[in-house]
């Protein structure tokens, strides 16, 4: 029972807030204004304590402290204590001197931190940049002409002739080294700039369904859970 | 002419065309998605072996749950019918609530469908609960020689050796399958760029909002991935899938919140055609008094 009160109060309390954020839609408000600050301070916060729950005490602070280890009814342990857990304190020390970026004196220890991050993130994203980029520079080899046994695919053909088009002008477009005072260069890079706005309109499009999709979330929300935890409510009250 | 029009109207008509879907509770059969048909072609090829289990990252919260949900919810319930053990975990931490839920309220629904079967945590499924440290997490994973040193425990507590459905994992050839739904941006790089490994690369299926659906595309062209879940369109047309090999399978929302979708876009068109044939006519009619 009291779950269920639990339960329909989150509830009620979820679809008064998607009311009063939609409320900007007639205008500015301060109902709207109190409820972006309320989602602003819980995003922080669940953050934060989502961090802490999940992994920083269960992963770090738990077994460095030994405090996983469980102790049975006939006084046996569920395992040994690992002396090497006290290596995690390693990174945790050099990770706390980020704080000292807040001291005038010693702000180059936080340099280091810094320095180190900047390092490891940008050889991992040197890695990473070719894991992602290589097999697609492969993909736009394709073939002009495809044949589905001995028949010409025309389909795949036209496709891949179009792909390979819109990447060499779209690519031309691009190339600001050597102008050609060729025209018809130049109509390959006009050709480029239209079929990126063709794409930009495709993404336009999307960033719309993208946007329903989350509006027709919400009214099935307020429809379905929201308008059921109210009739509940007021049978209570009655 | 057209500027006259109040934005509020057009709000309310959006509304409307939204909601009334919704509560006539009609929905409309979904247009077959390519991609998705792939998506659905690379979970039905699975075989369940031993030691092999698959990986769903669910990197969304409530912030984009309206499309990634769905997807989540159909491609876990197929790994659940192909009983194929699988592992949910996330690099993003408004997810934490949903790596609990999506699971269990697909076991649930498979257990009304099928009265005699269980399906069970840590025998079909584990949580793994949520990793901070974007791709140091994932990069980690194909290195690794043991899956469940690796991760040690699931996020109950429990130790990943004692759980059936993870406790013979070993390396990344023991992974069957890669499946991950997000909207955020450069959460999907993460997984094109770290998990793999020289000789292998698992199946990879995305579920992407409808905003990245142009940019997933290259990476379905270039064979990056092997499926693609388009937005709430493409989770409607799995559930379609699942419900013609299934029909036993009770109706979920995702096909109603697609036809929703539909007849908002119906709008929309409507509205762009109606703004711009009166705004021609308007410019038309001051040239024509200018001249």
């Amino acid at each position: 029972m009291m779950v269920e009160r639990m339960e329909m109060l989150i509830t009620l309390l979820g679809g008064i807030s998607t009311l009063a954020v939609f409320s900007f839609l007639i205008k500015e408000n301060a109902f709207y204004r109190l409820f972006e600050h309320i989602f602003i301070g819980i995003s922080a916060g669940i953050g934060l304590v989502v961090s802490i729950k999940s992994f920083i005490w269960p992963k770090l602070f738990a077994p460095l402290l030994g405090l996983d280890i469980v102790t049975y009814p006939d006084g046996t342990f569920s395992k040994s204590y690992e002396p090497a857990t006290l290596l995690y304190l390693i990174p945790m020390l050099f990770g706390t001197l980020f704080y000292f970026i807040y001291s005038k004196r010693h702000s180059w220890l936080a340099k280091l931190v810094i320095g180190f991050a900047l390092g490891a993130s940008g050889g991992a994203a040197f890695k990473g940049f070719f894991n992602e980029m290589m097999p697609q520079l492969f993909g736009t080899f394709k073939p002009l002409l495809v044949f589905s046994g001995h028949q010409i695919d025309w389909f795949e053909s036209f496709s891949n002739c179009v792909f390979i088009f819109t990447l060499l002008s779209v690519m031309y477009y691009f190339f600001f080294s050597i102008r050609s005072e060729s025209r018809t260069l130049g109509r390959v890079g006009v050709a480029g700039r239209w079929l990126m706005m063709v794409s930009f309109g495709a993404f336009f499009g999307s960033t719309i369904m993208a946007r329903m999709a989350l509006l027709v979330e919400r009214l099935q929300f307020l429809l379905d859970d929201w308008s059921a935890a109210v009739a509940a409510l007021f049978r209570i009250w009655l | 002419m057209s500027g006259a029009i109040d934005r509020r109207i057009i709000f309310l008509l959006v509304l409307l065309a939204l909601s009334t879907p919704l509560i006539m509770k009609y929905s409309i059969k979904p247009a077959r998605m390519a991609s998705a048909d792939k998506f659905y072609a690379v979970i039905d090829k699975l075989q369940p072996r031993k030691g092999g289990v698959a990986f769903v990252a669910l990197d969304f919260g409530p912030n984009t749950k309206a499309e990634n949900l769905y997807q989540a919810q159909v491609t876990i319930e197929h790994l659940m019918r192909k009983r194929v053990p699988f592992a949910v975990f996330s690099l993003y931490v408004l997810a934490e609530p949903f790596l609990v839920s999506v699971p269990q309220e697909a076991a649930n629904r498979l257990m009304a469908e099928f009265p005699g079967e269980r399906w069970e945590y840590g025998k079909d499924w584990v949580n793994l609960g949520y990793f901070p440290g974007g791709f140091l997490t994932v990069q980690a994973i194909p290195k690794t020689n043991n899956l469940v040193e690796h991760f040690k425990k699931d996020a109950r507590g429990n130790n990943l050796k004692d759980l059936p459905a993870f406790a013979d994992a070993r390396t990344l050839k023991d992974i069957l399958f890669l499946g991950e739904f997000t909207g955020l941006t450069g959460m999907f790089d993460n997984y094109v760029q770290f998990f793999t490994s020289a000789d292998y690369k698992p199946p990879f299926g995305h579920g992407c909002t409808s905003i990245t659906i142009p940019e997933a595309y290259i990476y379905m062209d270039s064979g990056q991935l092997d499926g693609l879940l388009e937005g709430i369109a493409g989770a409607a047309w799995y559930s379609e899938r699942l419900t013609q090999a299934f029909p036993a399978r009770a109706k979920d929302s995702a096909e109603m919140v697609n036809t929703g979708l539909g007849v908002a876009h119906l709008v929309i068109i409507f509205l762009v055609v109606i703004g711009n044939v009166l705004a021609f006519r308007s410019g038309r009619s001051q040239a024509g008094s200018r001249a």
